[in-house]
This record gives C-alpha cells, structure tokens and sequence, in this order.
C-alpha cells in the first residue's frame, strides 16, 4: 500500500536515528574493540564483554544496584500508595496537598544533592544532630557505609515517592463511585473493597509507577555521586558511577562501551521482566 | 419477600454551601412480594430514593421501615437489599463465579454452601455456561445479570432494586433482559423497585408505579391508574405516549367553552365544578379524541391534520384547532384517511374526557 503519510515520519526517524541508534550503534561498535586513546583501535570481539562481567567490582555494583531498586520499590510503592488512599477525595485541601506533596518533584537533581548535603553535614546538619539527641550515636555519611547508604535511599525516597503517590491518586480518582457503592450493597469489608475493587483499579496506575521508580532508581547516579561520590569506599557506588568510573575516568573505552551495553539490556530485561509479570497477577480466578 | 415503608423521607444534599432538597417528604409503601417501578424526569431524586431504601444514603429527615422495623440507620450489609446499578459493576480480578460469590465470601458462607447457591442463581439468569468467564469482557446486559446475581445470591435477599439498568444496554438485548429480570422477580418474590425514566419499560415490569417529581411522589398507582386517572396534568402528559391533550376551557353556562367551541358536561363533572375558578383545563387521551370526517351533529370541534405518525399497527395524527392555543393529538386505525391539509372534526364527549383545576385533577365519579 502506498501511502504519503509514512513521509510525516521521516523527521521523527531523523531525530530518534540521529539520537538514540546511531550512538547506539557506535557504542555497540566500540565495545569490540581494545581502544585506547592514542593507538589505533584492535578488533577483540567479545572479551571486553567477558571482562566486565569477570570482573568483581562490576558484580558488586550490580548486585548493589539490584538490593537499592529493591529497597526503594519495597518503600515508594507501599508508601505512595498509602498517602495517595489517605489523601482527601474532594474539597478545597486537595489542590493544596498535591502541590505540596509535589515540590519534591520539581527540584533540579545538584539543588537535591547539595540539600541532602547540608543536611547531614557532620558538624552542622541536622540528620547527625536528630540522631545524635535519639541516641544512635554519631552519622557520618562520609565515614560509615550504612550511613551512606540508607541516606541515599531517603533521599531518593523523599525525592520520588510524590511521583508514585501522584500517579495513585489519578488512578484513583478515575475509580467510579457505582463500585463502592456495589461492594457496600455486597458487604465487603474495607479490606475486601481494596483487595477486590481498589487495588485491581490500581493495577496499570502501579505498573507505571513500578516500572518508571525502577528504571529511574537502576540509573540512579546524582544522590550517591554528590553525597560520597560513591563512597565510602565502594558502598555507594551503584551501576551507573561504576560505567561513569570506567567508561569516563578510565581509559579502556571499549570496556566502557561494553559496559554501558549490559546495563542498557540489563535495563529493558528487568523492566519486561517486572511487566510481564505484573500483568500476569490478578487475573480472574474462583476459587 | 418484605414490606417496605418510608415514612416522611426527606434528603437535603449540602455541598459548598448550598442545598438542594432532592427527596421532599416522600410517604410510599411497597407492598410484600410486589414489583414496582418509580419513574420520573431526570434529576427528579429517583436514585437517591433507592439509594436511601438500600442504606447507601442516611435521609436528613424520615425512617425506613422494611416488614415494620426501623432500619433508617442500619448499613446497606445489613438489609437484606440488593441494588443494581445504572452503570453495571463487575469485579474484574474475579471470574463470574467469584463475582456471584462475593457477597456470600463477605458474610463467611461456607464454600460448600456457596457452590450450590452460585449454580443456583447462575440458571436463574442463564449464566451457567459462562460462570468461569472474566466478566471485564461481557456487555452491559451480561454485566448487569452478574449484579443481578450477586443481589439475589443471598437466601435473605428481601427487595431488589434497580437504578435505570438498561441505561447502556443496546435496544435490541433490552427485552431479553428485561425478561430475565422480571423471571427472577417473580421466581424469588421478592419486592422489588425499577427506576426507570422510561415509561413503556416501567409499566410492562410493575404491578405499579410511583410517579415522581422535584422529589415528591406525586401519583402511585397500577399503570392503569395512571394512565386513566392521572392525579394531575404532570402525570398525564407524562405517562402515555404521546402524553395526555389539555386544553384551556372557560366556563360557558352549564358547559365549557374552549374557544368559540362548546364541550358540553355531564351532571357529575358540574357538580365537581367550583364557579368561583376562572377556568378549568381539559385532558384527554390520544386514544379517546373521536375523529369524525364530517360533522356528527354533536358540536364537533373542526381542525386541520398537520402531521401524522405511523407507529406500528396505529397512527397517531396531529390535529390544528382554529382559534385554540393548542394541537390536539389524537390515536387512530392505520386504515383511517388522514392527509396532512384535510380537515377533521374532533368529538369531545364527557365520558372521555377529565377535568384539571391548577394542574390538579378534580375529583368527579366519571362513568
Ligand atoms: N451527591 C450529590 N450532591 C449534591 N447534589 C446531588 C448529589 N446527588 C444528586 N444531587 C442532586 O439531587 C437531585 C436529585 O438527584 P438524583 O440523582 O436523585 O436524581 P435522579 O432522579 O436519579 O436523576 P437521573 O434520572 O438523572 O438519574 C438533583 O438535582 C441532583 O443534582
Ligand atoms: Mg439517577
């Protein structure tokens, strides 16, 4: 079939060749071959790709990045559901709640870092001295890997949860009323009215919001980059200050490209992954 | 099966500082086992009465009473009354059988139990080959048999109401599931309330019909009732189809005067008469307009055909009176000449016709 239209595509081809294939396709080139700046690339084929994953920092920051996308799902789900359902309905509060649930959001990612930096500061910050007066003992991000870590997490909490709760609760205004009506006439429980009427409503509004937290918190870099830069030691560093480190500070930029592959399949592997089942729960089932 | 009364109820909804009275002291008893359908214009405060009977809604004012006992204040699981929905509601993380099952699941039925009453209900409503379908797939007329299911799945399911259920079902599976309403009425006994804004679905569903207006409950009756003795202009007009003909009459001696034409009364329509009014409207149904093609001798009102309808097996024609206000509808044979220009005589006779003071339908011993 002919048709003039497919010509309209032409400039968006233009623009998603130029910005996503072609470099796509130069990094996919240069992680077959040793390159080193100043000599002339050698063709290697796969062993930079055997290299990366032989090699145990790379593991470590993996399996680091995997506990963190973990953690921070197990957290902003659950949580941005919860103050999405206790969000009010209707009424005058509710423009207000969600531009202030939403300023999070709309901070550029160095103002967060240089908040959280001044936040848990050693001498004058208020993160050491909170825990300082419940008795912890002494935070220091810089010092102590847990501190470090777990900072990261709040501070990627507190950045993104507003984003899940927002997501939630267009979901769930978009529920019609006649169902809560029914499971009243039906006497449901509270629980059952959210097992069976809510949280099946829910379900493409919590996919989306599953999958943008994962894929943004697996490319997470600015929160561990300006606390510690991915320190101490290695305890922050998570898989995109790794390929930064190798692809960036190192010279091997073969290895960097090959790097950079992985991740990006790791990335579109995990989020199928996640999708897939996720549609695959719920379904309907009697008994 | 259970009785149900209301009792003075009254419903002010408040929303941002203003109110509006969509239930206005609304008395209405609806007799064990009955169907009964409530019909009025939109807005007129038909959804929150039933939302009121079914406990969805607490009444500012009034009680409800079902079998005599006072459940104003009891929550909807606590009724015995099953309620379908203008908009079907199904449970789509659940197959047909669990959405029939769910009420029973929510009182802790035994599942042994459940099975049976599931199977049950399922060959009442003819969902028995589809119970392990997902019902995110049916149609309104297949969804709203799964909420017709989960209403009468309950063995003390007691009244059955309904709020406009065929809003979004396709004309042509309107009647399939009608009849399938009206089977499990009838099977179950149980009471039941169909809201509708359709008059033609109210009255082939009930036994009788409260007529309903800017939250009053203005007439209840059998259709026939309604149809024959409308309590007021707004019930005639607004059941029948076409509605009622009304036209203004002035007083003219012993008899009426519409126009330059007479409409001559009967003994007991006078006596009804009070001489202090300045006038009185005329109804008469379509259907009892007598249409003559030459003068009867009998003070035949002339008028011209503007239009007529063939609907089915009758016509139903417009007539133009010269000199009166008004088109006069009338319902006649299809055999019946009636070109449009032609000219008409229309007979009035007392036996027909009613009278209306103000919109009130005067009270006279007609026949
Ligand atoms: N939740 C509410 N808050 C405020 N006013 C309401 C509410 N629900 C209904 N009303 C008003 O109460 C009146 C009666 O509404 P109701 O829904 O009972 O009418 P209805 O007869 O069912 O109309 P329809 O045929 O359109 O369904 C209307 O004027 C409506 O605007
Ligand atoms: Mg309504």
């Amino acid at each position: 079939m002919k048709n003039r239209a497919w010509w309209f595509l032409l400039p968006a081809l233009a623009v998603m060749s130029l910005s996503a294939f072609i470099p796509l396709m130069t990094v996919i080139n240069y992680a077959q071959y040793s390159v080193f700046p100043g000599s002339a690339p050698q063709f290697i084929g796969m062993e930079n790709f055997a290299d990366v994953l032989g090699d145990g920092v790379f593991l470590d920051s993996l399996r680091r990045q995997v506990l963190f996308s973990i953690e921070i799902l197990l957290i902003e789900i659950p949580l941005g559901l919860g103050l999405a359902l206790a969000l009010p309905k209707k009424g005058k509060w509710v423009g207000w709640s969600l531009v202030l649930l939403g300023i999070p959001l709309l901070i550029p990612w160095n103002v967060v870092g240089i908040i959280w930096r001044v936040f848990t500061r050693s001498d004058l910050g208020a993160v050491p001295a909170i825990f300082n007066w419940i008795g912890y003992g002494a935070y220091n991000a810089s010092l102590n890997s847990g501190d470090a870590w777990w900072t990261v997490v709040a501070m990627d909490v507190w950045h993104w949860t507003p984003l899940v709760i927002l997501l939630c609760y267009a979901g769930l205004q978009a529920i019609p009323e006649e169902f809560y009506r029914a499971a009243k006439i039906d006497g449901a429980s509270a629980w059952s009215t959210f097992r069976y009427v809510t949280l099946p409503k829910l379900r493409h509004s919590l996919i989306l919001a599953v999958l943008l937290r994962f894929m943004d918190s697996f490319k997470i870099y600015a929160e561990p980059f300006q606390l510690t830069g991915g320190g101490p030691g290695n305890s922050t560093t998570l898989l995109s200050i790794y390929t930064s480190r190798k692809a960036i500070g190192g010279f091997n930029m073969g290895f960097g490209a090959a790097v950079s592959i992985i991740y990006f399949f790791l990335v579109i592997l995990i989020s199928w992954l996640l999708y897939t089942i996720m549609m695959n729960v719920g379904g309907g089932s009697s008994k | 099966m259970a009785k149900i009364d209301l009792k003075n109820i009254t419903h002010v909804y408040k929303s941002g500082g203003e109110e509006t009275r969509a239930v206005n002291d609304v008395n209405l008893t609806l007799a064990e086992g009955t169907s009964n359908a409530l019909i009025g214009p939109s807005g007129c405060g038909k959804t929150t009465l039933l939302n009121i009977i079914s406990g969805l809604l607490t009444p500012t004012e009034g009680q409800v009473l079902i079998d005599g006992k006072d459940v104003t204040e009891l929550p909807p699981r606590d009724r015995n009354i099953a309620q379908v929905f203008q908009f079907p509601v199904v449970y789509d993380s659940m197959d047909v059988y669990g959405n029939l099952a769910f009420p029973l699941r929510n009182r802790g039925t035994p599942e042994g139990e459940i099975e049976g009453r599931v199977q049950e209900a399922a060959e009442l409503l003819g969902l028995d080959d589809r119970l392990h379908e997902n019902p995110a797939s049916f149609g309104p007329e297949w969804s709203q048999l799964v909420s017709l299911g989960r209403g009468i799945i309950r063995h003390d399911t007691t009244a059955l109401l309904f709020d406009e259920p065929m809003t979004d079902v396709d004309p042509g599976r309107k009647l399939t599931l009608r009849r399938r309403i009206s089977q499990a009425q009838k099977r179950l006994e149980v009471t039941a309330l169909y809201v509708t804004h359709d008059q033609h679905e109210a009255l082939t569903f009930a036994e009788k019909a409260a007529v309903m207006k800017d939250g009053q409950i203005v007439q209840y009756g059998s259709p026939e009732e309604l149809y024959e003795r409308p309590v007021s202009t707004f019930v005639g007009n607004f059941i029948g189809s076409p509605g009622m003909n009304f036209i203004d009459c002035e007083f003219a001696g012993e008899d009426l005067k519409a126009g330059k034409f007479t409409v001559p009364l009967n003994e007991t329509m006078r006596n009804s008469l009070d001489s202090s009014w300045s006038g009185v409207e005329l109804g008469v149904r379509p259907n009892l307009v007598d249409v003559y093609d030459e003068p009867e001798g009998g003070g035949e009102i002339p008028a011209e055909v503007t239009l007529t309808e063939h609907l089915g097996s009758y016509q139903i024609i417009t007539l133009k009176v010269e000199g009166i206000g008004v088109e006069i509808k009338a319902e006649l044979p299809l055999e019946e000449k009636t070109d449009i220009g032609s000219e008409k005589f229309i007979g009035l006779t007392p036996k027909n016709i009613m009278l209306f003071h103000n919109g009130e339908a005067i009270q006279n011993e007609k026949k």
